[in-house]
């Protein structure tokens, strides 16, 4: 046997980002009411459409039921207690990077994400997100020779108005779902990327989401519309501090791709995932769909899922041009008491669509991580194909790993082929890594990222390696 | 180069054969002749159209012709579904043969075998005539009878597959016969069986059409034409002794002619 | 959504749930149905949204529940000739007691209070929602419509067992059979439906030690016919279970397996196929468990579904902790042959021991079309390649369920007619 506390003890790494910063910020009052609503609002200087958006998805969100299908198990959310508005204090306009608060800089310094002019990547646009308000967009002037719009979504809402209405909502309506719901009344802030027609944006987008107060909730949202033959590859990554509750982030992410344009979006998930007794942690409750809307359009998902106490996601495709196509390839660990029920929905509804699922699931600890997906052939998908693999792996034998894949035909003339398996890091494997010198965390993260080799090859290079190291990180100290 | 009588009508005439597949086009205007007991190779890189049109001839759903006519035994037969074709004597040895798990390999010869001879007029045979129908001609591709208990294909080895190809020639007896790349993933052995049995099937009725990427077969079975294609054309025709050229210098030899053309 | 719109506004009568909400089902009833009874009386349909039932067509099964009951027997004959001694054919709620003991085996009727025990010890476990199909089943099974057998030995001839339904109404048949250890047995069970009727069926195996069952299950109806057909089985450790099943020409028809292997190291095999056309709806739901370790278990399900017909397939393989070194694999192939139809399937693995091999897989197709060019192109026509390709589909299927040779004409006739 595999040294069972050999393996647990290399899954155990503190968590590298859990500090606070401390700096004052404006909250508004806990609590949820028409009025906190028209408030958010106002402080955002919102047009009348957009409040009566907010408005009319409370008024649907009251009605709704929180779901509990996936059995995920938790207490019961107390949406009254929590701040739905907080952001870091500044002068009032910023115009350059001078004039943010250098203690934020500093934040994501320490994450890993320098914003300022010296020290910015220099290959990636970024919107850093602080709480419920983006502080920078690095790289907009570059971005706008190309035409290309990136700036937080209450920017767009002041500047490209016609936009944010035609299109907000209308790939995630404001009812689809109980937190989609949520995050409809009372979105604080986002990315926004426009992509005009036959531009192949010169940089990758880069988000990154940062919660900082333990009381509030983050509802983002984000908005990419690529125009006709355009393309963007848009990256986004997340980090909390580590508290004793738990937090909440309910996020929207809406995409359309119109005629030959591609889509890839990436993400690196690392919330705080709450301490080996599952006190503390995200509740990570996000909504993400993309729509292929034109003929030959692309979209196409990737996720690095390894935080959160609780995450609970299906970035999903709808596939409405014909040969558009549709891709998801995800990794999902889980270590401790963690939860994850995530996956995808393909909706073929053109002809000649096509899907790739991928999925990675690995299981550590107590931890429970679970697969779900529907791949659905409407009447008029001539033609259609999809591929679905399910790969899990466990470690221990404490963790469990589901698959629940729903599939529905309604067209003879497609395909659809799903094949899902389990394995775990065999010890003859191990023991021909370890005879050959490697050592036994090594061996087992080689073994690891072999696992999710598939996946890996799908994200940005700089992702990939990012993603190898953090689950590398993750798993020190489970595996056995 | 052998002088054939042609006062016959060919076999096979395909007249400046466009075709095309998910609006790619493959077959740029491709003609051939074929008239009794002759023999023709078609040599050509991968990807230069000679088992599209194969394909093609013998009827493939995925394949539209999108100008220029099939002739077969003086009658178009561009319109027709790929069994009618093989009722009607077009043959086609697959250059992968499909395995098909399941269907026995004596039921699916002999329902082919009988569906060919009703087409002919002929008496269609019962289970224990066809048997000994079967049997006899085993002997011609040396197979052992084991195989015809055994699902169509299924867990053959490529010699094998070959050899059941050969034999479903055998039984059919086509008109005209199309050989894709018979040959391949074949040894010495086998290929030399698989030689033999075609030569004994063949007669001075029966056209055949051997696509080959190789020399060796034609050793075995010399033919009387042949053709060089390229990009969905065929750039150039002559006797047995182009072929001998060909391997000699390799395909690359062959990119002047299509200059001189 | 629509059936339970009409539910609410109770449109439409449905004769048995009517019943047992005001507790007139029976004027005598025996202490099994009591039991059932109470259980169902507070909440008497499944919840219609939950997993198990949201692909059930609403309106076919209400109606399912729209024939009065009827627990009297007429005679029936078995639907083709016996033409072997050796076979030992029962019918259900037409035999009188039966004793069979010979040199190598016995075969003898469970008593009364034998039934009860062993029927309390399942029901006290049953779920109202998951195992509502086995409730309502012994709600309505008579006493003389529940057959239970004790089988010890070995070289027992093989067992044909039939149930069937009679016409514009509900019937209702229970059989409970005790494979004792080291025992061998085949059995074939058929289940009929005629037109207009709906048959409750419930079977209940238990292999003890070192038996072995090759199970087939065939079960076809008639225009309008209904079914209801569950299956529990329990298996200790070294039995194996062989089950192959095909259900086809119902209007509306469920199967649902439920097996268990209770102690772990046992092995079941399953080949399951359902065939629908015209507006059938026919779904098969299995749920294996492993409550031990170095189990075993090799499952296909096959469905093939044309014209404006639904076929549906669940199964669920659940690992626990307990069950280390399983080996499971499942597998959904279905081929839909019509546009108008619709093909819904969800294998689905829940596992938490980590030395397991678990794999599943499923496929929606339509007929390969490189095969048929093949055969084509040999001669055959679409229609014949068709039916080659589509009798080997269901071969691998057929095959393994044990019924001897001389009646695959009659399985062959039986899938041919439309």
């Amino acid at each position: 046997m595999v040294n069972e506390n050999l393996v647990k003890d290399v899954v155990k790494e503190p968590y590298k980002y859990g500090f606070v910063t401390d700096i004052e910020t404006e909250k508004i009052s806990k609590g949820l009411n028409e009025d906190i609503i028209r408030l958010i609002s106002s402080k955002k200087e919102e047009p009348e459409y957009l409040l009566n958006f907010r408005l009319n998805a409370f008024k649907k969100w009251q009605q709704m039921k929180e779901p509990n299908w996936a059995e995920l198990g938790y207490d019961e959310i107390n949406y009254q207690d929590i701040i739905y508005y907080s952001a870091p204090k500044q002068k009032e306009k910023i115009s350059s990077l001078d004039q943010v608060d250098p203690k934020l800089l500093e934040t994501f310094d320490k994450l890993g994400i320098p914003l300022t002019e010296q020290k910015k990547l220099t290959n990636v646009a970024v919107d850093a997100v602080f709480d419920s308000v983006s502080i920078a967009t690095t790289f907009r002037e570059e971005l706008a020779e190309h035409g290309v719009i990136f700036c937080s979504i209450s920017e767009a809402v002041k500047n490209h108005s016609d936009l944010i209405e035609k299109y907000l909502g209308s790939v995630v309506p404001a009812t689809d779902n109980y937190f989609a719901a949520l995050n409809s009344a009372v979105f604080s802030d986002g990315s926004f990327v426009y992509i005009p027609k036959g531009v192949t944006c010169p940089m990758d987008l880069s988000s990154y989401f940062r919660i900082n107060s333990g009381d509030s909730g983050q509802f983002e949202r984000t908005l990419i519309i690529a125009e006709e033959s355009s393309s963007v590859s848009y990256l986004e990554g997340c980090t909390a501090p580590m508290f004793d509750t738990n937090t909440l982030h309910a996020a929207v992410v809406e995409l359309i791709a119109l005629d030959d344009a591609s889509i890839k979006y990436s993400t690196v998930q690392n919330w705080y995932a709450g301490n080996e007794e599952g006190i503390g942690g995200i509740f990570n409750f996000v909504t993400k769909r993309g729509k292929c809307l034109g003929n030959r359009s692309k979209i196409s998902w990737s996720q690095v899922e390894t935080g959160s106490a609780i995450t609970w996601k299906y970035p999903s495709c709808l596939l409405l041009g014909e040969e558009s196509i549709g891709e998801f390839y995800s990794v999902a660990l889980t270590n401790n008491l963690q939860q994850a029920d995530t996956g995808t929905k393909m909706i073929h509804i053109g002809p000649k669509t096509k899907s790739t699922i991928v999925s990675k699931g690995i299981s550590a600890g107590k931890s429970k991580n679970s697969y779900r997906g529907l791949v659905k052939m409407g009447t008029k998908a001539i033609g259609a194909k999809n591929y679905s693999q399910c790969d899990s792996m466990l470690i221990g034998d404490q963790a469990s790993a589901n698959t629940f894949p729903y599939i529905t035909s309604q067209q003879q003339n497609s395909e659809i082929e799903h094949e899902a398996s389990t394995c775990r890091i065999s010890e003859d494997q191990l023991f021909y890594l370890q005879s050959r010198g490697i050592e036994f965390e090594e061996a087992v993260s080689m073994m690891v990222s072999g696992f999710c080799r598939d996946v890996f090859n799908q994200l940005p290079m700089e992702f990939a390696a990012e993603a190898d190291k953090l689950l590398a990180l993750k798993l020190e100290g489970s595996v056995g | 180069m052998q002088t054939k009588l042609k006062e016959s009508a060919p076999i096979l005439e395909v007249n400046n054969l466009f075709a095309s597949t998910d609006n790619l086009p493959i077959l740029k205007g491709v003609s051939i002749k074929v008239y009794p007991g002759e023999i023709h190779a078609i040599m050509g890189r991968n990807g230069c159209g000679k088992s599209t049109l194969s394909k093609i001839i013998a009827g493939h759903p995925s394949y539209n012709i999108t100008k220029g006519e099939i002739n077969f035994l003086e009658k178009n037969v561009n319109s027709l579904e790929p069994e009618e074709r093989a009722q009607s004597g077009i043959f086609l040895g697959f250059q992968y043969p499909i395995e098909i798990p399941g269907v026995s390999n004596l039921e699916f010869l002999r329902v082919s075998t009988n569906a060919r001879r009703k087409f002919l007029k002929q008496e269609e045979l019962d289970t224990f005539d066809f048997e000994d129908l079967v049997k006899e001609k085993l002997e011609l591709v040396k197979m052992d009878s084991a195989f015809l208990s055994r699902s169509v294909n299924q867990g053959f080895s490529g010699g094998e597959k070959k050899r059941n190809e050969i034999l479903q020639m055998a039984l059919l007896d086509p008109s005209i016969a199309i050989l894709d790349e018979t040959d391949s993933g074949l040894d010495i052995d086998a290929l030399r069986i698989v030689a033999s049995g075609i030569k004994k099937i063949s007669n001075n009725k029966m056209g055949i059409i051997l696509i080959t990427h190789y020399q060796r077969l034609l050793n075995e079975i010399k033919p009387d034409y042949v053709h060089v294609m390229s990009d969905g054309q065929i750039i150039k025709t002559g006797g047995s002794d182009l072929a001998l050229e060909l391997e000699k210098n390799g395909y690359e030899w062959t990119d002047n002619f299509e200059k001189e053309n | 959504m629509n059936g339970l719109i009409t539910l609410k506004k109770k449109t439409k009568p449905m004769q048995i749930i009517e019943k047992i909400k005001t507790n007139k089902l029976l004027s005598n009833p025996t202490e099994i149905q009591k039991i059932c009874l109470e259980k169902l009386q507070s909440n008497p349909l499944p919840n219609l949204k939950s997993e198990l039932w949201r692909l059930s067509n609403k309106s076919k099964f209400l109606k399912f529940l729209d024939f009065s009951l009827n627990g009297s027997s007429t005679n029936f004959e078995f639907p083709y000739q016996n033409n072997s001694q050796n076979i030992i054919r029962l019918i259900i709620g037409e035999n009188s007691q039966i004793n069979i003991n010979s040199e190598n085996y016995s075969i003898n009727e469970l008593n009364n209070e034998e039934l009860i025990t062993y029927i309390k010890q399942n029901v006290s476990s049953f779920d109202q929602n998951e195992n509502w199909s086995e409730l309502l089943n012994l709600c309505l099974s008579f006493e003389q419509n529940i057959l239970g057998l004790r089988i010890k030995g070995k070289k027992i001839p093989p067992l044909e067992i039939l149930s069937h339904a009679t016409h514009n109404s509900i019937n209702a048949k229970t059989l409970i059979l005790i494979i004792e250890k080291n025992c061998n047995l085949d059995l074939l069970q058929i289940n009929l439906g005629t037109e207009n009727s709906s048959l409750s069926q419930s079977t209940y195996f238990c292999l003890e030690a070192n038996s072995s069952v090759n199970h087939g299950m065939v079960a076809y109806g008639e225009n309008k016919s209904n079914l209801l057909n569950s299956l529990n089985v329990i298996q200790k450790q070294n039995s194996e279970y062989n089950l192959g099943s095909l259900h086809f020409k119902f209007n509306y028809a469920r199967f649902e397996i439920r097996i268990k292997q209770s102690l772990g190291n046992a092995k079941t095999n399953i080949k399951g196929m359902q065939i629908t056309k015209n507006d059938e709806q026919i779904a098969t739901y299995t749920k294996i468990e492993f409550n031990g370790p170095n189990g075993f278990l090799d499952q296909i399900n096959k469905s093939l579904a044309d014209d404006r017909s639904h076929a549906i397939f669940e199964g669920s393989i659940i690992v626990p902790k307990i069950a280390q070194k399983t080996d499971a694999s499942q597998l959904s192939r279905n081929l839909l042959l019509s546009n108008h139809a619709q093909i819904d399937t969800k294998p689905q693995l829940e596992i938490i021991a980590d030395d397991v091999k678990c794999k599943h897989g499923a496929t929606i197709s339509q007929l390969n079309e490189e095969e048929l060019f093949y055969m084509r192109s040999r001669g055959l026509t679409l229609a014949e390649a068709s039916k080659l390709q589509l009798g080997s589909f269901f071969k691998e299927i057929i095959s393994f369920i044990p019924v001897p040779k001389g009646r695959w004409d009659l399985l062959n006739k039986l899938l041919k007619q439309d």
